[in-house]
């Protein structure tokens, strides 16, 4: 119990020390999950937008693909990511194998059919209405997009936000395509697992400290969203 | 009476096995208002979504300027002539005045242009002690006057109104019905759907029920433009 105290209390110091090699693993994995997120979330909502509005064949089995996948392991993901870029795989000449790239492509995957669902919900609750009166009202169909996606803004930034709490707390894909190179792929969640299989404990707990935190902080954003959404209901 | 602005002809609509339109006419005539009856399901809204180009019917073809065309042709040229208010009216998150100006932004009025017809609009429907209001928080009668007025500001050639005043007292329904008579009598076709055909009653100039998918028509009186 004392070597945890002891340990944890480390791991503290670390964190208020603004400790180079701790916050550059930090950074990196606040610009890799961020990039991988803005990139994604367009075209995830923009699917989820023809799934609730479009009216083609089909459309109930996408959603389910998508819904199916949600469940996919990470490292699963990064297995089928690592044949498709290694040398002998169909995009080894890209050589993006463990680079922060590789990892972007893997996360983007990893959110866009989460991004689907939520997205999808958020856009389902909408008023149909919202739709037919910007319609009517003279707007293009771009215009009428971005207006129902106005209204249902607080939902579709809780899935934003879900989405990024889903990347940034990954292992498997980071692990297996960024290569946990220090310096240049190490994330938050790789540098956890390699500090912790050396026994030293203190810098994986000051990285599970800034991960806990980021969860209540999202947590606390979904709830004050959730708060927003119920009050302009 | 005047040329008709649009004819729409044989519209045709089914749900599953259901013929809820069957080859019906409606001809929109500026400065007229035609009043709709029939029983709930009848497809009174189904027909005005569908001459506001908001429903896709099975077959239709529409005739104006002298040209026929099929409805997915000519829709395209004269949805913006159109507009459709809902029984209850969506409105925008913002303000009165954002909603009012909605529309505007997809017309060729320049910012300045816009804040003056903005003002001159909520003038028009006694909404500018209003415009700074959030939108949503109106009470129902309110939020149809500023459905109108963001209509209105559009100019349209048609107004098709779906139940417009289902929700509203007496005092609303009377500003209601004034603003419509002005609409009027600036010249907009209008088409109002209703159970109540005694609330129109000085307003509209004829009189269709919908029943099994046909209109059968009867006259009514002039309108009678005062508030």
């Amino acid at each position: 119990m004392n070597g945890l105290l002891l340990t944890t209390q480390q791991a503290l110091q670390l964190l208020l020390s603004g400790d180079a090699e701790l916050w550059s693993i930090v950074m990196l994995s606040f610009s890799v999950s961020l990039k991988a997120i803005l990139i994604t979330t367009p075209f995830a909502l923009l699917v989820a937008f023809a799934l609730n509005h479009g009216n083609f064949p089909g459309r109930r089995i996408i959603l389910a693909f998508f819904n199916s996948l949600l469940s996919v392991p990470t490292v699963v993901i990064g297995l089928f990511l690592y044949v498709m870029l290694t040398r002998q795989g169909p995009f080894g000449d890209l050589r993006l194998l463990f680079t922060q790239s590789a990892m972007v492509i893997g996360q983007m995957i990893l959110c866009f059919p989460l991004l689907v669902a939520l997205g999808y919900a958020a856009i389902q609750a909408s008023d149909r209405r919202v739709w037919e009166t910007s319609r009517t009202l003279g707007a293009p169909t771009w215009f009428t997009i971005l207006t129902v996606f106005y209204e249902v803004r607080f939902g579709l930034l809780a899935a934003v936000l879900t989405g990024f709490g889903r990347i940034i707390s990954e292992v498997g894909i980071s692990m297996m395509v960024g290569g946990n190179i220090m310096g240049y792929t190490r994330n938050i969640t790789t540098a956890i697992a390699l500090e912790t299989s050396k026994g030293e404990f203190a810098q994986g707990i000051a990285l599970g400290i800034v991960l806990l935190a980021l969860a209540f902080l999202l947590t606390a954003l979904l709830s004050y969203l959730q708060g927003s959404k119920e009050l302009t209901a | 009476m005047n040329e008709p602005l649009f004819i729409f002809r044989g519209i045709e609509k089914s749900f599953a096995e259901n013929e809820i339109l069957r080859k019906v006419d409606l001809s929109l005539y500026p400065a007229k208002c035609i009043l709709l009856s029939g029983k709930n399901g009848s497809g009174k809204t189904t027909l005005l979504k569908i001459v506001a180009g908001l429903e896709k019917p099975d077959g239709a073809e529409i005739e104006y300027a002298g040209k026929t065309n099929s409805w997915k042709k000519a829709i395209r040229s004269i949805r913006k002539e159109i507009i459709y208010l809902h029984q209850q009216p969506f409105l925008f998150s913002g303000n009165v005045e954002s909603n009012v100006a909605y529309g505007l932004r997809f017309t060729s009025l320049n910012r300045k242009q816009r804040r003056e017809s903005v003002i001159k609009a909520l003038e028009w429907s006694r909404l500018s002690d209003l415009a700074k209001i959030q939108a949503n928080s109106l009470s129902g009668g309110v939020q149809q006057r500023v459905a109108f007025t963001r209509a209105w500001i559009l100019k349209p050639k048609v107004l098709l109104l779906d139940e417009p005043m289902s929700n509203m007292d007496q005092e609303s329904r009377e500003q209601a019905f004034f603003l419509l008579c002005r609409m009027k009598s600036a010249g907009m076709s209008i088409v109002i759907t209703s159970h109540v055909p005694q609330y129109f009653d000085g307003l509209a100039d004829v009189q269709f029920h919908l029943s099994n998918g046909k209109l059968v028509q009867s006259e009514l009186s002039a309108c009678n433009d005062s508030p």
